[in-house]
């Protein structure tokens, strides 16, 4: 504790606001303000300043909300899309390739029986087991990339 | 739920208190609903900190969408824990600290302890108009813009945080990286140059 009351009654004044006093604290600077006027010439300045500090009046710049918002907008449509979904798609989409992998053998034979029976030549059913596998990659690929093109478009 | 925070009598700023873990799961989702109306409530604040802390409306602007932008991207870091406004005031602050670092790096560590140099992390382009000039309103400039451009950014920095934010001393440690003792003694300073501004007297 400080010995020299104004020294002491200077800092709690400082405190209070800073960092808040004990109410025993609150009670000394209370008495010491009544009786010296150098302190609370210093209590009073305290006060304004920050009164001013804190009304001080600031204008924004006009549409300044707005034009935020519209360039997180854009820059969210540049951004790798967020969504949880597509984690479940993804999922699906390994399934089915592993699934697709495993039962290539029957797929494989199911087109030879097929071809054979149809007296189709071996490179004609060859290209239709290719075929079964890659058209269905080719249309994702191709919605992939269709939706890719629309959203670049509305952000244009 | 966020449709209700729009209703007319339900008051979005308890929310904003209230629901941390809310805006953060919006955050991490990317909801452009929630992201408009964050940047709607918390314009003023968060340009008013940052014109604090450049000292230029301009600047203040750019890196007002430049902080919003980053919010979008790094939304999923934020976990609530601390209210948004600390969150949003960091990233603020880091993105002037590394624009201070790019275009001063020689001053950066300085500007890092400011307690050695009590005249440091003046981030006042010394080309540029006065700092504050053109935002004030007409009644104040003679008194608080002058007042306040004798104050080291650091010092009005806290000052901003602790009596316009009202934020705890914990929070505004967070907001600058920095202990609590650090940020006591920089608004102990900072409240002195005020006072000693505001009354005329050299900060």
């Amino acid at each position: 504790m400080n010995q020299n009351p104004h020294i002491r009654a200077t800092q709690l004044i400082a405190q209070q606001r800073v960092e808040g006093i004990s109410s025993e604290e609150q009670s000394w600077l209370a008495a010491h303000l009544d009786e010296c006027e150098t302190c609370s010439a210093v209590q009073a300045q305290t006060a304004q300043a920050l009164n001013a500090f804190r009304g001080m009046k600031i204008e924004l710049p006009k549409n300044l909300a707005a034009r935020t918002q519209l360039r997180v907008r854009l820059r969210a449509e540049e951004l790798p899309a967020h969504n949880p979904g597509r984690v479940l798609l993804w999922a699906i989409a390994g399934i089915s390739w592993l699934l697709g992998l495993a039962s290539a053998p029957l797929v494989w034979r199911g087109f030879e029986w097929a071809g054979t029976e149809l007296g189709l030549p071996k490179i004609i059913w060859q290209v239709g087991v290719a075929l079964w596998w890659l058209v269905p990659g080719m249309v994702a690929t191709g919605t992939v990339l269709l939706q890719k093109w629309a959203r670049t478009n509305v952000t244009e | 739920m966020w449709a209700n925070a729009q209703k007319p009598g339900l008051h979005f700023s308890s929310l904003m208190t209230d629901d941390t873990k809310f805006i953060a799961r919006g955050l991490k989702q990317r909801d452009p609903e929630l992201l408009d109306l964050l940047i709607e409530q918390y314009q003023f604040r968060l340009f008013r900190y940052l014109l604090h802390l450049t000292g230029s409306r301009e600047r203040a602007e750019d890196f007002f969408q430049e902080t919003w932008v980053r919010v979008l991207e790094r939304g999923s870091q934020y976990d609530g824990r601390w209210k948004f406004e600390a969150w949003l005031f960091t990233i603020a602050r880091n993105l002037v600290l590394d624009w201070h670092r790019r275009k001063k790096p020689e001053s950066f560590e300085s500007l890092r302890g400011p307690e050695e140099d009590a005249a440091a992390f003046d981030v006042h382009d010394e080309k540029s108009a006065t700092p504050l000039e053109s935002v004030l309103s007409n009644e104040q400039r003679e008194g608080v813009q002058a007042s306040l451009t004798k104050i080291p950014v650091v010092y009005r920095e806290v000052l901003v945080l602790r009596f316009q934010e009202e934020m705890q001393l914990e929070e505004i440690a967070v907001v600058l990286n920095t202990p609590v003792s650090t940020v006591k003694s920089r608004l102990y300073r900072g409240l002195e140059a005020l006072r000693g501004a505001m009354s005329g007297g050299a900060a």
